[in-house]
């Protein structure tokens, strides 16, 4: 029986008097990779703020390990066990690749293991190792996704958020970034919540899915049975169903059945 | 003006000195000219045509369907939304002597097929690339059609086919044959006689495939002689197009009363915008089905339990005001000028500001019908100062066959017969119609329409009874009757009426028959349910976890209590189950009325409904 890491109740968060979530639940177990999919503006990146503690949600609990953890401030919360990765990586430019890495473990206390895992991140990203001299704003968009995702795992999270891990970079690049997630979790077991706009991807790597639209949860399931979906596959696989005319302009009902 | 003929007479009905739809259109057109007919949105701005242009666009699509080929007595079907094409079209056709058949959008594409072949259809209108792609999916199977008319270009600038053109083409050829011959559709409108078919309306088929009822021109001039003189409706009015064009109720209320009124058509922009719609609009009547009227009031309900306690008491007080006034009212008894003083002054803070919100300031009276309403609603909006009157009708009696109005209203009855008709109870509690807005029969089906028309009397299917006022009222449908293990009969639309009332519940069907108690299936809100479950802090994800959240079991346990309370013992429901599935217009359950289908949701939810007799 696995053990919920993370479990979300009736969320709600607003921009001023914008609701941008309107009663989100949702829970991630021990060991997981879950997804949350959505168009732009659905909030995705809110809702991983709103865990992070950057933003306050105005109602609802976020329970790390059965503990709530709503409201309080970030650095209690990345602390408490929750790393995130924000949207466009956010590295810090002028310090080298190895310096990001300790700045990752700032929160901890068992100074004695950090070497350990700095080098940990090195096998995990050998890139990242033969750079480790170098200013974090002079790497390639990958790398810096590397670096931000190395940062994270630097604080020893129990979830790691991961919020658009594909963002501007090439097909290939995802592929690789996206086999390394799966690796750290499997191999690490690490428990992660994906941010992604890259349904197809995601969906892959994930074993669980929640789809968000405008601020409400319409879909959730295990990752096969979404990618099975009629919904799924037309609104953000991009597959349209076969017409006579050969193009298809008018998208179909949305059931999220 | 109006002298209806009794029924059984041969003396061809006449309104305004007309006998047929066709000519009552021409002369219509002729009075108003450049007065506004229809409006319709624009990519979020209002536009307005005038009745030239509906005169116009007829001529030039009759014409032009002429050209085509059309015949009189041929069949051309229109699968679109609302919108002033269909319309133009349905009097093109008509005025050249032609017959209009309705497919509902929400139609999949065998539907599609099986009704332009059952019609015999020649031509099909469809309103853009997605109902085109319907055609396109099953065209082989239809070789009677002849042409099939686009009205939207929009991404089908690539498209060509040579069975397929699109409306301006059409006009376009309309205009040419116009001009050649300039006298040729007032002749085609001459030509057309009392008797004459002009529409198709298919009843959706519980049993069986669906049948085409067929409707004339005088049941439709009978239709509006007999409703006109008491709906009150002006001139000056305006009405809301929503309902699908299709159902013989919407276009009744936006074709007919329109030819008799000459009022002021309004097409909303989709079924999702309905209410915002409503408010801009803001119409004089408004005729909608319960389900529309269940929702707007769920809607302030769900409001006031969001508002600031002072407002939740001023609404509470006010409605309790407006509904002591409005049960003196029911019963004919003078109000107090005590009362009446204490209604003025709610219905100056309150009243007023809330029929501003739901657009209903401007509304002298609302109607309903098509499906139960349940009483307490009704009254509920005589309270807000909404004058809301119940009628009752079927397709086969060309939309309205008895109805409240202002001055003759019996709560929870459907009233009185239209002038110029009967209506009796059979033995067996069936409801019996006589009069001139009879429907003509059954399309090909004289075995069908022999089993529905007998002895000269409609056979309904409708169970009731008339009181003493001489009003009708529904128990429910014959087939629907359920009889228990225990051999009681029971009619099931007054508890699923009563139901329906709760905020909570949108639709709801009972179950029980050769069973040993009654049970039930019900359709939650949506909205208001996941409002409550959000406020009571019960999570949920998607709709199904909604529905299977321990506290909205509950909830609706309780309101089905609420509802077991006033029903005898062996009518209370024992134990229920919730849908969970959302239910669109396209599936087969739904009507696209949005009623769920009694026989469907049997059929398909076998397991649950078994699930509840396992014990």
């Amino acid at each position: 029986m696995s053990k919920t890491v993370l479990e979300i109740n009736n969320l709600e968060t607003f921009y001023g008097p914008i609701m941008a979530l309107r009663g989100v639940s949702l829970r991630v177990e021990e060991g997981q990779i879950v997804t949350i999919l959505g168009a732009n503006g659905a909030g995705k990146s809110t809702l991983l703020k709103t865990i992070s503690g950057v933003m306050d949600p105005e109602k609802g609990d976020i329970l790390l390990d059965g503990k709530p953890i709503q409201k309080q401030d970030p650095d209690r919360i990345v602390r408490a066990g929750v790393a995130h990765v924000p949207e466009g990586r956010e590295v810090f430019p002028f310090l080298s690749v190895a310096e990001n890495l300790a700045m990752g473990a700032y929160t901890r206390s068992d100074t004695d293991a950090i070497p350990n895992d700095i080098e940990m991140v090195y096998d995990y990203f050998p890139i990242l190792g033969e750079r480790r001299d170098q200013q974090a704003g002079t790497l390639s968009g990958g790398q810096q996704q590397m670096l931000a995702i190395g940062r994270g795992l630097m604080t020893k999270p129990r979830v790691m958020l991961l919020d658009e891990p594909s963002l501007g970079l090439s097909p290939i690049l995802i592929k690789e970034i996206f086999e390394i997630i799966r690796r750290l979790n499997t191999e690490m077991g690490v428990t992660m919540m994906l941010v992604e706009q890259n349904a197809n991807v995601a969906l892959h790597v994930a074993d669980y899915g929640y789809v968000l639209e405008i601020g409400r949860i319409v879909m959730a399931g295990e990752a096969q049975k979404l990618l099975a979906s009629e919904d799924i596959q037309e609104f953000y696989l991009g597959v349209t169903g076969e017409t006579q005319r050969g193009q298809k302009r008018w998208k179909r009902r949305k059931t999220w059945r | 003006m109006a002298d209806g003929s009794a029924p059984g007479t041969l003396d061809p009905v006449t309104f305004d000195g007309c006998a047929t739809v066709a000519s009552l259109f021409q002369k219509r057109c002729r009075e108003n000219g450049g007065r506004i007919a229809h409006r319709e949105k624009d990519l979020g701005i209002w536009k307005s045509y005038s009745w030239d242009d509906y005169y116009n666009h007829a001529q030039w699509a009759g014409l032009g369907l002429a050209r085509l080929g059309l015949e009189r007595g041929q069949v051309v079907s229109i699968l679109s939304e609302d919108r002033r094409e269909w319309l133009y079209v349905d009097m093109a056709t008509v005025c050249m002597g032609g017959i209009t058949n309705g497919v509902y959008t929400t139609d999949s594409a065998a539907q599609l097929s099986y009704l332009v072949n059952d019609s015999d259809s020649v031509f099909l209108f469809v309103e853009n690339d997605e109902q085109l792609d319907k055609w396109l999916e099953v065209r082989d199977d239809m070789p009677g059609l002849r042409k099939i008319i686009v009205f939207d270009r929009d991404g089908l600038r690539e498209f060509s086919d040579p069975l397929v053109m699109f409306f301006d083409d059409l006009i376009a050829l309309g205009r040419e044959a116009a001009e050649e011959a300039p006298d040729r559709f007032d002749g085609e409108i001459a030509a057309a006689q009392p008797d004459d078919i002009l529409m198709l309306v298919y009843t959706s088929g519980t049993t069986g495939p669906p049948k085409g009822a067929m409707l004339s021109h005088s049941n439709m001039i009978f239709q509006i002689t007999a409703a006109m003189p008491s709906l009150d409706v002006h001139q000056s009015d305006e009405q809301l197009c929503f309902l699908p064009l299709c159902h013989v109720l919407e276009r009744v209320v936006s074709t007919y009363v329109q030819l008799g009124c000459s009022v002021t058509v309004n097409f909303s922009e989709s079924a999702e915008t309905v209410f915002e719609n409503l408010q801009e609009v803001s119409p004089h009547t408004f005729t909608a089905v319960p389900r529309v009227w269940e929702k707007i009031y769920s809607t302030v309900q769900i409001t006031r339990a969001e508002a600031t306690p002072v407002g939740r008491w001023a609404l509470d007080r006010a409605i309790r005001t407006g509904m002591s006034k409005a049960q003196l009212e029911e019963l004919g008894k003078p109000v107090p000028p005590a009362l009446m003083t204490r209604y003025r002054v709610w219905e100056f803070l309150v009243l007023r500001n809330l029929r501003r919100i739901l657009g209903m300031d401007r509304l002298r009276r609302g109607g309903t019908g098509a499906a139960p309403i349940s009483p307490e609603l009704l009254r509920w909006y005589h309270a807000i100062g909404v004058r809301l009157y119940e009628g009752y009708g079927a397709t086969e009696t060309s939309g309205v066959a008895t109805f409240n109005s202002d001055q003759d209203n019996v709560m929870g009855s459907v009233g009185k017969p239209v002038p110029g008709t009967s209506v009796r109870i059979a033995e067996d509690g069936e409801i019996l119609v006589q009069g001139g807005h009879v429907f003509q029969g059954y399309w090909k089906k004289p075995d069908k329409t022999a089993e529905t028309i007998r002895d000269g009397w409609l056979h309904t299917g409708d169970v009731g009874r008339i009181g003493n006022d001489g009003a009708l009222t529904i128990t429910g449908r014959i087939k629907d009757i359920i009889i228990t293990a225990g051999g009681k009969n029971i009619t099931p639309a007054e508890i699923e009426s009563r139901l329906k009332f709760s905020p909570f519940v949108s639709d709801a069907v009972i179950i029980g028959d050769k069973r040993k108690y009654l049970t039930c299936l019900v359709m939650i809100d949506q909205e208001n349910v996941e409002k409550f479950a959000q406020s009571r802090a019960v999570p949920f994800s998607d709709f199904a976890s909604l529905c299977a959240a321990t506290e909205v079991q509950e909830l609706i346990r309780s309101e089905i209590d609420a509802v077991n309370q006033e029903f005898a013992r062996v009518e209370q429901i024992k134990d229920f189950r919730l849908i969970d599935i959302l239910l669109t217009a396209e599936d087969d359950e739904l009507t696209p009325t949005m009623k769920l289908k009694r026989s469907f949701v049997e059929e398909k939810h076998k397991a649950l409904i078994d699930s509840m007799y396992a014990a």
